[in-house]
């Protein structure tokens, strides 16, 4: 228990279980107020139920904190101005939204129902949008404000049967950097923290996509067993972000899980062919595979050969 | 006229102007087939119109090629799979679909309404899942098939004003990365092109925009990329070589990747890379890691939008 947000108002979604449930005791723990919000479904989004923010706020009071439960829908315009709202109206001033509300609804894109696309891009992007767009508007007539939104590897360098989520997941890092631009001249800041932690939600994805997704090319660092990543392990540095602390850090992607804590870059350009005006196709059949694609790994190599 | 696309049908929507218009001339030109697709809308999504889309027909069938018009709206599942039909109605068979079609609705965060948030993301995103989707049906059944998508850079840097367009594109990166990883196996490639290009779409920038983009260094990757100049002589018919040698048979292990095309300068984008890192056993305390970042992960961090002075 320290102070790094006394005085501070905070609204975290949902934060009834999981990662969000981390955040929300975090910052209370550093003398934020909060708002914990949580619709209560089920994975998958269906039904609602009180009882997960109910719960936090217990753990939280009876900790010593403040807060206060929240039930609203933010996948519309009415339940994102609604949980402002409320935080205005229960104490006084908003100061930090973390955004961590999310569903999951995994299918090969051949299989994908309109259902499966439009209920996770619905919860994960413009849950992301009703909230921060209403807490802008606050944190540019106050000149400060913490947007603090939730991604995913999965958007940024792709997993097999998620074209619903990597879509809203990248559309989340893509908002908050256009987001950063928009509202830091006004002194507040928007980061995008990509999460790895064993919660309910990891361990609904199917051993077959698991499988799939161990098997991709070993480009990247290869990642700690999913047990030894508690959902707790996010919530510090959130907390650090949301402080007065974090006044600069604006614009900013940020892995986190276990005790690693990384800064990703933007994508960069790391090859490239130029000419003088327009390109025909017999050059770049010449060029492109020796200059620009050599080397490069098919994620899914095709198995007709077979 | 080459060859390169003999025989192939291709589907290019938002084709009747700009961007998609050169593409689909391009893959006539070399041989295909194409669906032209397009509504007719204003930039802003506003209208329909079927003669952008007949006009292009035309300019086609008078060099030779063969193409048909489709005027349904991305933006529904119905269309998507209308545009499809159109393709196998006419031409009996589905190669190649390109997404191009594309609306502005740019506005400051604090001022966006709704509509123009929920516009944006339903012609971009739903628009390139809704064909998308119904093609990979058909591209897994025939073991071959070309996706080409379209991103931005304002999603891959974001652009202050557009966080609607930013997300739409960044959503569609992401969706081409899991797509390829989705439709690779069968022999289908996806990939996106984040083009650069002075069209009828970006010619509706504000002026302020572009300063506003101008002074915080658009595209900063200051080390290794340098920014892109806005007013660079691009046009618009310079991205299409690029898709018409994605959508060949010489590309057919390129898969998941992203290209910036942008006159004619063509560069591969790599995914995110981790920058630099602080780790140690066990959960951080907030002590811990105030006492850590500035001189770590923090050291040299650029603001992209720095606080700015109250006005005189």
């Amino acid at each position: 228990m320290a102070n790094y947000l006394d005085g501070k108002v905070a609204i975290v979604t949902g934060a009834g279980r999981g990662i969000g449930a981390g955040v929300a005791k975090a910052l209370a723990s550093e003398g934020a107020k909060v708002i914990v919000n949580d619709i209560g479904a089920t994975l998958d989004g269906d039904g609602t139920s009180n009882s997960p923010a109910e719960q936090v706020v217990d753990e939280i009071k009876s900790s010593g904190g403040e807060a206060m439960p929240n039930y609203t829908d933010i996948s519309t315009m009415k339940g994102g101005e609604g949980l402002v709202q409320s935080a205005v109206d229960s104490y006084g001033q908003l100061d930090i939204v973390v955004t961590v509300a999310g569903i999951l609804r995994d299918r090969m894109l051949f299989n994908m129902t309109e259902e499966e696309w439009d209920d996770v891009i619905r919860v994960h992007l413009k849950g992301t949008f009703t909230v921060c767009k209403h807490a802008a508007i606050l944190y540019r007539q106050q000149k400060s404000g913490r947007i603090i939104t939730f991604a995913s590897e999965s958007g940024l360098f792709g997993n097999p049967g998620q074209p619903n989520y990597a879509a809203a997941k990248a559309d989340i890092a893509g908002f908050t950097k256009v987001a950063a631009k928009d509202v830091g001249r006004y002194g507040a800041t928007a980061n995008a923290i990509c999460p790895r932690a064993n919660t309910r939600m990891m361990q609904s994805v199917p051993d077959t996509a698991r499988e799939l997704r161990a098997n991709r090319p070993k480009d990247r660092e290869v990642a700690p067993p999913m047990t030894e990543m508690h959902p707790d392990d996010i919530a510090p540095f959130v907390a650090y972000l949301a402080s007065d602390k974090a006044s600069n850090v604006n614009g900013q992607t940020f892995l986190v899980y276990g005790g690693t804590i990384t800064k990703l870059s933007l994508p960069r350009r790391t090859r490239t062919i130029f000419k003088q005006g327009r390109w025909s196709l017999d050059e770049l059949n010449e060029m492109a595979p020796e200059h620009l694609t050599k080397g490069l790994v098919n994620p899914a190599p095709s198995q007709q050969s077979n | 006229m080459g060859n390169s696309l003999k025989n192939k049908v291709a589907i290019v929507t938002g084709s009747g102007r700009g961007i998609g218009r050169g593409i689909a001339l391009l893959f006539a030109e070399e041989g295909a087939k194409v669906v032209i697709n397009d509504i007719g809308g204003s930039v802003e999504g506003t209208g329909t119109s079927s003669s952008p889309a007949n006009d292009v027909v035309n300019e086609i069938k008078q060099n030779g090629g063969e193409a048909v018009a489709n005027y349904d709206s991305v933006a529904t599942m119905e269309g998507g799979e209308n545009i499809i039909r159109t393709a196998l109605d006419t031409f009996g068979k589905l190669d190649i679909v390109v997404t191009v079609a594309g609306i502005l609705r740019d506005r400051m965060l604090f001022n966006m309404t709704e509509q123009e948030w929920d516009d944006v993301i339903a012609v971009h995103l739903k628009g390139t899942f809704s064909i998308c989707k119904p093609a990979s049906v058909l591209f897994r059944q025939q073991k071959g098939g070309r996706i080409i998508t379209f991103s931005s850079i304002s999603g891959l840097y974001g652009n202050s004003g557009q966080a609607n367009y930013g997300a739409a594109k960044d959503g569609i990166a992401g969706f081409t990365r899991a797509a390829a990883r989705d439709l690779g196996k069968y022999g289908v490639t996806v990939n996106s092109i984040s083009p650069g290009a002075n069209s009828r779409m970006t010619s509706t920038v504000p002026q302020s925009s572009r300063d506003l983009r101008a002074a915080s260094g658009m595209g900063m990757e200051s080390q290794s990329a340098g920014p892109i100049p806005l007013e660079l002589n691009r046009d618009p018919d310079d991205v299409a070589p690029m898709v018409a040698w994605l959508a060949s048979d010489e590309s057919a292990d390129v898969n998941g990747n992203i290209f910036h095309c942008a006159g004619g300068q063509i560069s591969l984008m790599n995914n995110p890379t981790e920058e630099r890192t602080l780790r140690k056993k066990g959960r951080w305390t907030v002590e811990e890691i105030d006492a850590m970042f500035p001189g770590t992960l923090g050291m040299d961090m650029v603001n992209p939008s720095p606080k700015q002075p109250p006005k005189k």
